[in-house]
């Protein structure tokens, strides 16, 4: 595994809103180490969410690089992109994103479809995992049927399942009470030392406690602590 | 992704709403319906048709008769006799001797008139010779008696020919008499000819009746059948010389080839000689191509009905995307390609087509089936039995139709799902 595991150069995003131009990157450039926790802080609009999903293979950059694992993935087209995102990454969404009408179990299993696993292997993977998540006993049970904490425990198994080397977590407690979201925080602590990359984007300031690395970013743009730390203090 | 997982997450898709899939399949199984139904009317109406067509048991035969000049564009001249293209005894070894060809049967009239006597019954007819000696070999079959007609002095009668006669005394207001049974009697038969200064001589023979014909509805029914070698010497007598069929030529020929399919071309070639040449098969070749027309104008208004059944579809598919943006969202953020997307959406729209072709089929069947019970019971009250089948079922109209219907259904899925396919993920992902 290279040293930095995802690497962006230069990396910006820019949205048309009818006549104005935003930009939600402008020109970033930041290395992550392989087996790291970062995590990415800053207010609503600094570019958290798009940083993650652009690293994710969501999106795509207007302008620049995004190396993840060795691979330019800025300039992949959407099926070399889908491999990407069903082999190097799981994702983690502030909202879960689950699928109402499937059983939690069929949730974690899920992405095995697309992987063309077989549904024998799926059930014993997704039971593994489900087990792993200390919810063994909701295998059964829609998302509706879960609480906030517990639908983000299976979103987290659903990340796992094809054991990828980067997870992404986008607010990941924003959801969530203080004790979920602190076993969430600690379930991603685990990743990382399982020799995952872990990348958050959070403001909730807990998770600092966790993290190896910190990224702290402002219109776009990486700022050093202090200047985060004052922009947050007058606000 | 395997197939049989792409197949159970359709069903599954499918499944979680119930209520509009059964909704926008209704609009396919009607038209799938009314297009089975008028379909299978069309192909019964085809069916009542060709059955009752004349002599359809005689697919093989090509009815030759001379060949006469073609009169148009010829002002006021008129043909001579050797203008006719004859069919003389060469002329019938010519057509033996045609590929395709089984036998050649020479027919030929006794050419005068005849009154044939039963009793006080008189009756007119037509005496027809054929070069035959048992009538079976050009397909007659007998309702009493026998085919045979080598016998001396016996004749055998078409179905018809006791139809003919009559009570020359009867008055007003007499029953009408009870036609008589013509099987076993015999009949006395003058035939008549006209000499020249204008006397008329007669000539009597008693006649057995050894055999009646099974009804044909063709003209068999209205002969009087006798043996070959006895007709041409009746024609010597009527002429008062021997007749040379080589220059005056027989009547009609009936070329019966080997099978059905070559009756058409053989028809043609004799037309090319010159001959007039008739076979049912042409009329029965017309016929079907009216109703095929008639199929495809039926199909095409049923086809109406599933194309109003497709923008359902399409429609339903398009709101089905708007609602699960998100889901899409999902799906491609855990790895699903744009194609695995595409292949989902398609699929749910086929099957949606899929379960109204079913459906509209087997309710297509029961609407035909009531059709022919109420037309059965409705004919049967007009004519007291003997109706026919209203509509008929083409084998591959089952398979069809359903195929059919999944085609419609795939197509219309095909602008929602390219659609939802091509998302960018993040867009997905934010829609609320």
């Amino acid at each position: 595994m290279p040293d930095n595991f995802v690497q962006t150069i230069d990396l910006r995003k820019t949205y048309n809103m009818g006549e104005t131009e935003v930009h939600a990157l402008d020109g970033l450039d930041l290395s992550i180490p392989s087996g790291s926790f970062t995590v990415i802080m800053g207010p609503s609009g600094s570019g958290k969410s798009t940083l993650l999903y652009l690293v994710g293979g969501l999106d795509w950059p207007t302008s620049g690089e995004i190396h993840v694992d060795g691979l330019e993935i800025g300039r992949m087209d959407e099926n070399a992109l889908a491999d990407y995102r069903r082999n190097k990454v799981g994702f983690i969404f502030q909202s879960f994103n689950l699928i109402a009408n499937m059983s939690a179990e069929a949730n974690v299993a899920f992405p095995l479809r697309f992987a063309g696993i077989k549904k024998k292997d799926r059930v014993v993977r997704s039971e593994e995992l489900m087990e792993k998540v200390g919810l063994r006993d909701r295998i059964g049970h829609r998302p509706t049927e879960l609480s906030g904490g517990q639908q983000q425990r299976v979103a987290v198994a659903r990340a796992l399942v094809n054991d990828p080397p980067l997870i992404l977590a986008d607010e990941p407690t924003g959801n969530l009470d203080t004790a979920s979201g602190v076993a969430i925080m600690s379930m991603l602590d685990e990743l990382r030392k399982m020799g995952k990359t872990v990348l958050v984007a959070s403001h909730d300031l807990r998770m600092l406690n966790y993290a190896t690395h910190r990224i702290y970013l402002m219109d776009g743009r990486m700022v050093d602590e202090q200047q985060y730390l004052e922009s947050i203090s007058i606000s | 992704m395997r197939i049989v997982d792409l197949l159970s997450l359709i069903a599954d898709n499918l499944k979680r709403r119930k209520g509009r899939v059964a909704l926008t399949a209704i609009g396919v199984i009607i038209g799938t319906a009314a297009v089975v139904t008028l379909i299978s009317l069309g192909a019964g109406l085809q069916e009542s048709a060709t059955s009752q067509l004349w002599g359809i048991n005689d697919l093989s035969n090509v009815e030759v008769y001379p060949g006469y000049p073609d009169m148009m564009g010829m002002g006021m001249q008129t043909f001579t006799e050797d203008d006719i293209k004859k069919i003389t005894p060469d002329v019938v070894a010519q057509f033996e001797s045609m590929p395709g060809v089984q036998r050649v049967i020479i027919k030929q009239r006794v050419n005068t008139g005849i009154e044939i006597r039963l009793d006080k019954l008189m009756a007119w007819g037509s005496i027809m010779g054929v070069n035959l000696d048992d009538l079976a070999d050009m397909g007659v079959q007998a309702n009493q008696g026998i085919t045979d007609v080598s016998g001396k002095n016996t004749v055998v009668v078409g179905s018809w020919i006791k139809n003919n006669f009559y009570d020359p005394n009867q008055r007003p207001g007499d029953e009408p008499l009870e036609l008589p049974e013509l099987m076993g009697q015999t009949l006395k038969v003058d035939f008549v000819k006209w000499n020249s200064d204008g006397t008329e001589t007669r000539k009597s023979m008693r006649l057995e009746v050894v055999g009646v014909l099974a009804e044909t509805r063709g003209e068999a029914d209205y002969n009087i059948y006798m043996d070959w070698d006895e007709v041409l010497k009746l024609n010597d007598w009527v002429a008062g010389r021997r007749v040379d069929y080589n220059k005056q030529g027989y009547d009609n020929v009936t070329v019966k080839a080997t099978s059905p399919e070559v009756v058409i071309d053989l028809a043609q070639q004799i037309t090319d000689m010159g001959f007039q040449a008739y076979t049912p098969q042409s009329q029965v070749q017309s016929i079907n191509s009216f109703f095929t027309i008639m199929q495809v104008v039926f199909g095409g208004v049923g086809a109406i009905a599933l194309l109003v059944a497709a923008i359902g579809i399409a429609n339903t598919m398009a709101m089905a995307i708007l609602e699960r943006t998100r889901e899409i969202g999902i799906m491609k953020a855990i790895g699903a390609t744009n194609n695995n997307i595409l292949s989902i959406f398609l699929g749910e729209a086929a099957g949606i087509g899929f379960l109204g072709g079913v459906g509209g089929f087997l309710l297509g069947w029961a609407i035909c089936g009531l059709i022919n019970l109420l037309a059965g019971s409705y004919l049967a009250s007009q004519s007291g039995g003997g109706t026919t089948l209203a509509t008929s079922i083409p084998v591959w109209l089952p398979l069809f139709s359903i195929v059919f219907a999944t085609i419609v259904g795939l197509i219309s899925g095909l602008y929602p799902a390219l659609s939802a396919a091509t998302m960018v993920p993040v867009d997905a992902l934010k829609y609320e």
